[in-house]
């Protein structure tokens, strides 16, 4: 019984390390007030998985509680801001930055605003024009030959 | 310059129908794993119960069915029955392993001798694994094969049909 208890004891829990999946840190740790602004910074940026549009550091749930401390922890160890977003790019996907990469059809998110912009400029500088232009002073109706014999009538008299 | 305009509309209108079109039957909350065709990060966790460290690695050979739930989830009740009955039918052929997170032991402890348990259940006690995972919600189930590969991932409780599908995958 000692010994199953001993071995028990002996045998360590280990979870998924972040060297597994965007290698070893990058940069120095951070502590104190530092540490703690810079895992508001980057809980901010990330997406709560289980919330409705909510970042990890605004949600109250569990999840993002977990992740915003695994924030905390991958920067008290020295892992870059870029770092920790690829990690947890890499399990959730995409998905889970707050701010889209400008990338495939992603892009899309920050171009469209542009062109739909491009597209009405363009529309408001035509209507300008077209309303700059000088209004026709020779009549219309120049050709009409009833209109010219009525003229030249209203004219002799 | 009206012309102009209808076809700028047309242009508009098409594109959000095409994109509504897009999106109709799709669910919102689903997310393609990007860890599919990867390799599982690998965790050892302690077993309820028992006490035992359970290492993913030390699973290499034998296809792995894992499965991220927890007491608190209505349709982890559901799959239950189904997970316990197909771990027993396939026997030693697949692996099965539960990890729960976001509960405490004694729940765990009181709802496995209430429904039974016939295979590993690892708490995975700050979120961790789950985070490493890309766990957004419960139950997801993995799929890895002998190589320690993720074959799929489902999100939603498992019908005993789905369940069988997705064994033969890693099976083969």
């Amino acid at each position: 019984m000692i010994a199953l208890l001993l071995v028990l004891t002996l045998q360590t829990t280990k979870v998924p390390d972040a060297a597994q999946f965007v290698g070893a840190p990058q940069s120095t740790p951070l502590q104190g007030s530092q540490l703690d602004t810079r895992t508001i910074e980057i809980a901010g940026q990330l997406r709560c998985p289980v919330c409705q549009g909510l970042s990890v550091g605004d949600s109250p749930s569990a999840m993002a509680m977990n992740m915003k401390e695994q924030v905390r922890e991958l920067l008290a160890r020295g892992y870059t801001r870029e770092q920790i977003l690829a990690y947890f790019e890499q399990s959730y996907g995409e998905f889970v930055l707050l701010k889209p990469k400008f990338r495939g059809v992603d892009s899309l998110v920050w171009l469209l605003p542009l062109i739909a912009l491009a597209i009405g400029g363009a529309l408001v500088v035509m209507k300008m024009r077209k309303l700059e232009r000088p209004v026709a002073t020779t009549p219309s109706d120049a050709g009409d030959e009833y209109v010219n014999r009525v003229r030249q009538l209203v004219e002799k008299e | 310059m009206n012309r102009t305009v209808l076809v700028i509309g047309i242009l508009i209108t098409a594109a959000i129908v095409a994109l509504f079109a897009f999106s109709f039957g799709r669910d919102p909350q689903h997310i393609n794993s990007p860890l599919v065709g990867r390799v599982a990060p690998r965790f050892a966790l302690r077993a309820v119960g028992t006490g035992e460290v359970i290492d993913i690695e030390s699973l290499r050979g034998k296809p792995v069915v894992l499965n991220f739930w927890a007491t608190w989830c209505m349709p982890c009740h559901a799959e239950h029955p189904i997970l316990q009955q197909a771990a027993r039918a396939l026997g030693s052929d697949v692996q099965f392993v539960g990890v729960v997170f976001g509960d405490t032991e004694e729940n765990i402890q009181a709802f496995i001798r209430e429904r039974g348990e016939a295979y590993p259940t690892l708490l995975d006690d700050k979120g961790k694994t789950s985070i490493a995972y890309g766990v957004g919600g419960v139950p997801e189930t993995f799929f890895i094969d002998r190589n320690g590969k993720i074959v799929a991932k489902y999100e939603g409780p498992l019908s005993f049909e789905m369940l069988q599908t997705y064994v033969r995958k890693v099976l083969s």
